[in-house]
């Protein structure tokens, strides 16, 4: 899930060598929390975080096949 | 409208693009990438389109096809796409696309159909701006009713008049679908 979120991040933004993408396992919830260089928090996040919510559906979607809930935290 | 993407120079970063992506997502489902379909020229003419099968195309068809518009949005956006060229490259499944059309082309008639008769707009849930377009287009001959879009963001739906009257002020429009529902006044 951690190479989802980083290959779709590397693809929208401008400087791919600032993404990064932490995992944080909780019991029930995973949490991935991706940063990204500054100047490109508008390209994950889209147009009224449309990008945000498809890239959210995605992960979601991915997560359903393994029977556990990703959560995903754009860091600011 | 001229083609601005095409197989063979947008085809293979597409490609490269979502085969990673389903493969990372663990879906299972293949793709192919084909000239636009124009089988509904009134309402969509896409350069390009990608069609998915296989098994999981059910979860990519799942609430409103939430799951193949993410793809799609995230794949135009990876090409860099301006917002305005979004309707150029199309998703589909299992003929998704020509079937919304005409559910959405039927509605729009059928709203129009009720707003003769009672005099009173309706407003149609939320719903993107692709669609928001067929509704538009699909009334556009409708000359006792008129259509337009209301809302901003997610909630941004088409609202539907009687052909005279004035478009109500954004707060009374989202009542106007209250009403609709049939709910109380809060």
């Amino acid at each position: 899930m951690k190479q989802l979120i980083e290959d779709i991040a590397k693809a929208l933004v401008d400087v791919p060598d600032e993404v990064s993408v932490k995992t944080l396992e909780g019991e029930q919830t995973t949490v991935l929390e991706l940063k990204v260089a500054p100047g490109d928090l508008g390209k994950v996040i889209g147009k009224q975080g449309r990008t945000a919510r498809s890239i959210r559906t995605i992960l979601g979607a991915a997560g359903m096949k393994l029977n556990r809930r990703f959560t995903l935290e754009i860091l600011e | 409208m001229s083609s601005k993407y095409s197989v063979a120079t947008t085809g293979p970063k597409i490609e490269e693009f979502l085969r990673n992506l389903l493969a990372c997502a663990g879906f299972d489902v293949s793709f192919t990438i084909e000239p636009g379909d124009t089988s509904n020229p009134d309402f969509e003419t896409p350069d390009l389109t990608v069609k998915f099968s296989g098994e999981d195309v059910e979860l990519l068809l799942a609430n409103r096809a939430e799951l193949l518009l993410s793809l799609e949005l995230v794949t135009q956006e990876m090409l860099r796409m301006h917002s305005d060229d979004h309707s150029r490259i199309s998703f589909d499944a299992n003929d998704y696309r020509a079937l919304r059309i005409e559910e959405l082309r039927l509605s729009a008639l059928a709203a129009a159909e009720r707003v003769k008769a009672t005099g009173s707009p309706f407003r149609f849930n939320p719903m993107n701006s692709r669609e928001r377009r067929v509704i538009h287009i699909a009334l556009r001959n409708e000359h006792e009713v008129r259509s337009e879009s209301t809302g901003s963001g997610p909630q941004r739906g088409v609202i539907v008049y009687p052909a005279g009257m004035p478009s109500l002020p954004e707060s009374a429009a989202a009542l106007a679908r209250f009403e609709r529902r049939g709910g109380r006044r809060r």
